[in-house]
C-alpha cells in the first residue's frame, strides 16, 4: 500500500467527514474510519488517527471531554466481539454492527447526560441513533470501494 | 484471555477513565486541548469549504449559465448573461450589505465593540448535544468564552468554548441558557430560560402583578453582567398565572430566526465603563433640615 496515498486518503476522509458532520447534526462520520482501520488491522495508522478523531469530535462538541472515548471504545469492543462470529468484510456483518452501534450511540448519550447534568432528549437521541445506524453501512461500502486507490497495482 | 482477566482489564480501564474524567472536570485541561486542536482544525476545514463553495457558486453563476447560447447571437447573449449574473451577484452583495448595515445599528454603548463573524455550521458530531453553532472567530479574534452574539433582530446567545480562530456558541434556546431580561413596556424583570430547539422560551420569576402583556418584547436587563442592557431577545406569546408557583407562567419566542443564521455580531467587552445618565444643568437645591450651627470653641 502506498504510504503517501494512504495518508492523503485519510486526510481527505477527515475533511469530507467534517463537511458531512456540518450538514448533519449529531452524525459521527469519522466512526466508519475506525471500522476500516480495524478491518485492515492497520494499528500503526490507528495510533495517530484515533487520538485525532477523538480530539476532533471532542473539540467540535459541547459536552465535557470523555463521551467520545466511551463511544469509540464501544465501537472497538463491538467490532472485536463481532469478529469472533462473522467475516468482517461481509456487508451483513457491517449492517449488524451498525445496528448495535446505533444502540450504543443511544446508550452513551444516556450515560453521559446525567454525568454532566444535561437534559436527556429521548426523541432527539433516538433520531440521531437511527441516522448513525443507517449511515454506517452505506458509508462503509462507498469508502471500501475507494480504498483500492491507495494500493499498488500488484497488491490489487 | 480468560473471563477473569477481561473483567480485571475492564475494571482498570473504567477506573482510569473515571480518574481522567474527574481530573478534567476540575482542571478542564483536556477540554482546552480538544478545543485548541479539534475545534481549530474543523474550523479551518469548514472555512476552506465555505470559501470553495463561494468560488464554485460564483463560477457556476458567471460561466455555466452561458452554456447553450446560440452561436449567431452569442456575443449579445453573453453580454446579457454577463450583466444578469453581475446583477445577481450585486443583488446578493446588496442583500448582505443591508444585513450588515442593520447589524451595526445596535443599541450598545462604548463598553461593547461589535465584531462580525460568519456562521460556519450548526451542531457538529455526536458530542454536540447542546443547541449551538460554530462561528468563524476564536479567542484570538474577539470570540472569547462568554462573549454575547447578536444580529440586527436581537440576541442569539453567547460563546461557550473557543479555539484561536473558531468558536462554539450556545444559543438562547438551549435548556442551559439563562438570561436576565426586562419586559420592554412594563419593565418587569425575569429570567429567560431555553427549553430546546423549536420549543418556546420560558420566563421565570415574574411577579403576578407585573402587568406583562402578550406581544411585548423582552430585552436584556444587563443585571447578570453577561449581556449589555437593552438588546431585544424575545416576544411574549402567552401570559397566565402559574398553577404551581407564585409567579407568572410566561412563554416567549426568540426574535432571531436561529435556523437561518448567516452572519452574527460578537459584542466584545472593551473595558470602558458605560456612560452614566447624569442630569443636565445645575445640581438640584438641597432640601432638608437646617445645617447645625458651627461649633464655637472657647
Amino acid at each position: 500500500m502506498s504510504k503517501f496515498r494512504n495518508i492523503c486518503w485519510w486526510l481527505f476522509f477527515m475533511a469530507a467527514a467534517i463537511g458531512l458532520q456540518a450538514l448533519t447534526p449529531g452524525l459521527d462520520a469519522l466512526a466508519v474510519g475506525i471500522i476500516i482501520l480495524l478491518q485492515e488491522r492497520d494499528y500503526k495508522n490507528m495510533l495517530w488517527l484515533l487520538p485525532l478523531f477523538v480530539l476532533l469530535q471532542e473539540g467540535m462538541g459541547t459536552r465535557v471531554f470523555g463521551g467520545v472515548i466511551v463511544w469509540y471504545a464501544a465501537i472497538i469492543v463491538l467490532f472485536k466481539l463481532g469478529r469472533w462470529l462473522f467475516e468482517v468484510e461481509n456487508f451483513i456483518f457491517i449492517f449488524l454492527l451498525s445496528s448495535c452501534l446505533g444502540a450504543a450511540y443511544y446508550g452513551v448519550a444516556w450515560l453521559m447526560a446525567p454525568l454532566q447534568d444535561i437534559p436527556f432528549n429521548v426523541q432527539d437521541t433516538l433520531d440521531k441513533s437511527l441516522i448513525q445506524a443507517l449511515f454506517l453501512p452505506f458509508a462503509w461500502r462507498l469508502l471500501i470501494a475507494t480504498r483500492h486507490w491507495t494500493m499498488y497495482d500488484e497488491e490489487k | 484471555m480468560t473471563l477473569r482477566r477481561i473483567l480485571i482489564l475492564a475494571g482498570v480501564l473504567l477506573i482510569l477513565f473515571l480518574g481522567m474524567y474527574s481530573w478534567n472536570q476540575r482542571t478542564r485541561t483536556l477540554d482546552e486541548l480538544a478545543a485548541s486542536v479539534g475545534l481549530e482544525l474543523s474550523g479551518a476545514v469548514l472555512k476552506a469549504m465555505r470559501a470553495t463553495e463561494d468560488v464554485v457558486s460564483g463560477f457556476w453563476e458567471r460561466y455555466f449559465d452561458l452554456v447553450g447560447v446560440r452561436e449567431e447571437n452569442e456575443r449579445l447573449k453573453a453580454r446579457l448573461a454577463d450583466l444578469e449574473s453581475r446583477l445577481l451577484a450585486n443583488g446578493e452583495d446588496l442583500a448582505e450589505l443591508k444585513r450588515l448595515r442593520a447589524l451595526i445599528q445596535l443599541p450598545v454603548d462604548k463598553s461593547w465593540r461589535p465584531l462580525g463573524a460568519r456562521v460556519l455550521a450548526g451542531r457538529m458530531g455526536p458530542n454536540a448535544v447542546l443547541d449551538s453553532i460554530t462561528i468563524s472567530r476564536g479567542y484570538a479574534t474577539g470570540g472569547r468564552p462568554g462573549t454575547p452574539l447578536v444580529t440586527h433582530l436581537g440576541l442569539v446567545g453567547r460563546v461557550l468554548r473557543a479555539s484561536a480562530h473558531t468558536a462554539t456558541a450556545l444559543l438562547l434556546t438551549d435548556p442551559g441558557s439563562r438570561i436576565a431580561v426586562f419586559s420592554q413596556n412594563s419593565r418587569a424583570p425575569g429570567i429567560l430560560t431555553g427549553q430546546g430547539t423549536d420549543r418556546m422560551l420560558e420566563v421565570n420569576f415574574v411577579q403576578r402583578d407585573a402587568g406583562v402583556k402578550q406581544g411585548e418584547v423582552l430585552i436584556t436587563s444587563g443585571l447578570d453582567g453577561k449581556y449589555p442592557k437593552g438588546i431585544p431577545v424575545a416576544r411574549v406569546l402567552s401570559v397566565a398565572p402559574s398553577d404551581y408557583t407564585q409567579f407568572m407562567a410566561i412563554y416567549a419566542e426568540p426574535l432571531v430566526d436561529l435556523h437561518n443564521l448567516e452572519e452574527v455580531l460578537l459584542l466584545e467587552p472593551t473595558g470602558i465603563a458605560p456612560p452614566t445618565d447624569e442630569p443636565e444643568g445645575p445640581p438640584p437645591v438641597f432640601v432638608g433640615p437646617p445645617l447645625p450651627p458651627a461649633a464655637v470653641t472657647p
